[in-house]
C-alpha cells in the first residue's frame, strides 16, 4: 500500500464518533425485548451470557477498527486480500439476510398500537422516506449521524427517566448481580425450545450479523485514521461531486515514532468509543428495559405465561400492557414508542450499511464497476432493497418466506463466527508488525469464533434446530 | 453583563433537562392522579433537571467541564439526578419503597445513563447555539473557540489527503 501521513487524532476524547451507527444498530430487539424476556423466564442469572456477548462485541469493534483506521480500507477489502472467496461469502450472506423487511415490522406494529395507522402503510412510507433522504443528502454520513444521534439521545434519556420512575434498587441489583452468575444454565434452557433462542439472543447482544463489518465503512467515511485519505460517499443528487475512489487503501510509516504516537492517539479515541458509548449505552438500555420488565412482572404476574410463547408481537404487546399496569397506560404507550423508535433506528442504519457494504465490494471487486461512481452503486443497492421490501410488504410474507427464515438466522450467527476468523487472519497477516493486535486480543477474538460457531453447531446437532 | 452571558450558555442544557423532566413527569398526569398533583409532579422534575442542565452549560463555559468529555459530567449527574428525583418524590411522589438510601443509590445508578443521553444531546445542540450567540457574547465566543479547535483538527485531516 502507498505510504501517506497518518492524520492527528482528535485533540480530546470526543464523545461523538461513528459508534453512533453501531449503537443505533446494536440497540435493537435483543436489548429491548429478547433479553428482558429471557430474564423474566430464567431469572437475572441468565444475563452472564449477555455480558459475554456485549464484551466480545466491544473487542470485535476495536479489532475491526484496527484494520480500517490503519489502511482506510473496509474489512471486506481486507478479507479479499487474504482470500477473495471469503469476501464473496459475506457479499452473498448480506443479500440473503438483509433484503427482507422483517425488522421493520416490529417497529411499525408498535406504531400501529399507538396510532391505529396500519403497519404496512407506515412501513412502506418509512421505506420510501429513507430512500429519498439518502438520495438527496449531500454527504450521507453527516445526515445519518445527525438523525441517529437525535433519535438515540431521545431513546437513552427516555429509557433512563422511565426506569428511574418505575424501577427500584432491588430490580437493578438483581439485574446486575445476575451478570456474574457465570455458567448458570437452568435445565429448561437446555431444551430444543429454548436453547436456540438463547443462542440467537447471544448473537443479538449488541450488533448482530454483519453490522460490525459495516462499521469499518462508517469509520472510513467519518475520516478516522487513514480513512481521512478516502472520499466520502455522496447522495444520488450530489453524485457528480463525488471524487474517484482510490482502488486501494494507504498505510502510514510504522517505523516513524511520531506516526506511532498519532496511532496510539487514534487507538485511545476508538477505545473510548467502544467502552463508553458502545458497551455503556448497550448495557444501559438493556438494564433499563430489564428493570421495566421486572417491575411490570411484579405488578402483573400473568405476563410471564404470555411471553413464554414465541410470538414476538403478542409478547411485545403483553410487555407493554404489563408496563402500563406498573405505571400508567401512557407508560405502555411510551414503551411501544421506544420499540417504534428502535425499529426506525434499525431501518435507517441497516439500509445505509447494507448499501454501503455491497457498493464497496462491487466497486472494488466487480470488473467494470469502476465506470460507475460509488454514489450510483450505493443508490442502486439502496433503491433495490427498498423496492424489494415494498413488494414483499404488499404482496408477500413480511418476514420473508418462513421456510428460509431459520436458515437466514443461522447465516447471521454463522457470519459472526466467520468474521472473527476473518479478523484474526486480516489483522495478523495484513498489518505491519508494530500495529498488529496483542496476543490476548487474539485469544478473545478466537474465543468469539468458538463461542458463536460452537453454540450454533451445538444447537444444530444436539437439538436439530438452528437459531430462531 | 457577565451574568447574562453566562445564563445564555445555560439555555441548551436547561432545555434538554426541562424536556426530559416534563416528558417523564408528564407520565404521571395520565396515571389517574388529580391534574393539579400531576402537573406539580411534572414541574417538580422538569424544573430541577432544567436548573442542573443549565448549570452544566454555565460550568462548561467557565472551563470546569471540557466539551465532549464524559467522566466529570457523569459524576455531576450522579449527584444532580438523584436530588432532582428526591425533590419530585418529596413534592408529588408515592413514597420510596427502598427507603431514602436505596432510592438515592438506585437513582444515582440510573443517573449515569441519563448523563450519557444528556451529554450526547448537549454536544449536538450547544455548537449551533454558540454559533448564533458568539457575536454578542464573549463567553460563547470563547467556548465556540474550543469547538472550532476540534473542527480545525478535522479539517486538517481532510487537508492531509490533498
Amino acid at each position: 500500500m502507498p505510504i501517506r501521513k497518518l492524520p492527528d487524532a482528535p485533540p480530546s476524547v470526543h464523545i461523538l464518533g461513528p459508534t453512533v451507527f453501531l449503537v443505533a444498530l446494536g440497540v435493537g430487539m435483543g436489548e429491548s425485548y429478547m433479553w428482558p424476556r429471557l430474564v423474566l423466564l430464567f431469572g437475572p442469572e441468565i444475563r452472564w451470557l449477555f455480558l459475554i456477548g456485549v464484551t466480545l462485541q466491544a473487542v470485535v469493534m476495536l479489532e475491526m477498527a484496527r484494520y480500517a483506521m490503519a489502511t482506510g480500507e473496509s474489512i471486506f477489502s481486507g478479507a479479499a486480500r487474504v482470500f477473495k472467496p471469503l469476501m464473496w461469502f459475506f457479499f452473498i450472506v448480506a443479500i440473503a439476510v438483509y433484503i427482507w423487511p422483517g425488522h421493520l415490522s416490529a417497529g411499525a406494529a408498535a406504531f400501529e398500537e399507538i396510532t391505529g395507522i396500519p403497519w404496512v402503510v407506515t412501513a412502506v412510507i418509512g421505506l420510501i422516506l429513507v430512500g429519498v433522504v439518502f438520495s438527496l443528502a449531500k454527504v450521507i454520513y453527516n445526515v445519518l449521524e445527525n438523525v441517529l444521534s437525535l433519535l438515540i439521545g431521545a431513546l437513552v434519556l427516555g429509557t433512563a427517566v422511565v426506569a428511574a420512575m418505575v424501577g427500584s434498587w432491588g430490580d437493578v441489583a438483581n439485574t446486575i448481580t445476575g451478570m456474574f452468575a457465570i455458567g448458570y444454565l437452568p435445565p429448561e434452557a437446555m431444551s430444543a425450545a429454548w436453547f436456540p433462542v438463547i443462542v440467537g439472543a447471544c448473537a443479538f447482544a449488541g450488533p448482530s450479523g454483519m453490522q460490525q463489518m459495516w462499521y469499518t465503512l462508517h469509520l472510513r467515511d467519518s475520516g478516522a485514521g487513514m480513512g481521512a485519505h478516502m472520499p466520502k460517499v455522496r447522495g444520488l443528487r450530489h453524485a457528480g461531486e463525488q471524487e474517484a475512489m482510490p482502488s486501494r487503501g494507504f498505510m502510514f510509516d510504522t517505523e516513524d515514532p511520531a506516526e506511532m504516537a498519532k496511532w496510539k492517539g487514534w487507538r485511545r479515541w476508538v477505545t473510548f468509543d467502544a467502552l463508553l458509548l458502545f458497551w455503556g449505552i448497550t448495557m444501559l438500555v438493556t438494564i433499563s428495559f430489564t428493570v421495566i420488565a421486572q417491575a411490570a412482572a411484579r405488578q402483573n404476574p400473568g405476563v410471564r405465561e404470555v411471553i413464554q410463547g414465541d410470538d414476538r408481537e403478542v409478547a411485545l404487546t403483553a410487555m407493554a400492557d404489563a408496563v402500563s399496569s406498573a405505571g400508567s397506560s401512557v407508560l405502555g404507550t411510551v414503551f411501544l414508542g421506544f420499540i417504534a423508535l428502535i425499529g426506525l433506528n434499525a431501518t435507517l442504519g441497516l439500509f445505509d450499511s447494507f448499501s454501503r457494504g455491497q457498493a464497496d465490494m462491487t466497486y472494488n471487486f466487480v470488473p467494470g464497476a469502476k465506470k460507475l461512481r460509488m454514489s450510483h452503486l450505493y443508490a442502486g443497492f439502496l433503491w433495490g432493497v427498498i423496492i424489494f421490501g415494498i413488494l414483499i410488504l404488499l404482496f408477500g410474507p413480511a418476514d420473508g418466506p418462513s421456510g428460509i427464515l431459520d436458515t437466514l438466522a443461522f447465516l447471521s450467527t454463522f457470519a459472526m463466527g466467520a468474521y472473527c476468523v476473518t479478523l484474526l487472519l486480516v489483522n495478523n497477516r495484513m498489518l505491519p508488525k508494530p500495529i498488529r493486535p496483542k496476543w490476548w486480543t487474539n485469544v478473545i477474538i478466537g474465543f468469539g469464533a468458538v463461542f458463536y460457531l460452537g453454540m450454533l453447531f451445538y444447537s444444530l446437532f444436539a437439538f436439530g434446530v438452528v437459531v430462531g | 453583563m457577565d451574568g447574562r452571558h453566562s445564563i445564555e450558555l445555560a439555555l441548551p442544557g436547561a432545555s434538554i433537562g426541562a424536556v426530559a423532566g416534563a416528558m417523564a413527569g408528564g407520565l404521571t398526569l395520565f396515571a389517574g392522579v388529580p391534574t393539579g398533583l400531576a402537573t406539580l409532579s411534572a414541574l417538580a422534575l422538569a424544573v430541577p433537571l432544567a436548573v442542573f442542565g443549565g448549570l452544566y452549560g454555565v460550568l462548561l463555559g467557565h472551563g470546569v467541564f471540557r466539551p465532549g468529555t464524559f467522566g466529570p459530567a457523569g459524576l455531576y449527574w450522579m449527584a444532580a439526578f438523584p436530588l432532582s428525583r428526591l425533590l419530585q418524590e418529596s413534592v408529588a411522589g408515592i413514597g420510596m419503597a427502598d427507603g431514602v438510601f436505596g432510592f438515592l443509590a438506585y437513582q444515582a445508578m440510573v443517573a449515569l445513563g441519563f448523563a450519557i443521553g444528556f451529554v450526547w444531546m448537549h454536544e449536538r445542540l450547544m455548537p449551533h447555539w454558540l454559533l448564533r450567540r458568539a457575536g454578542a457574547n464573549p463567553r460563547a465566543e470563547a467556548l465556540l473557540g474550543l469547538y472550532v479547535q476540534y473542527a480545525q483538527a478535522l479539517r486538517a485531516r481532510k487537508g492531509a489527503k490533498r
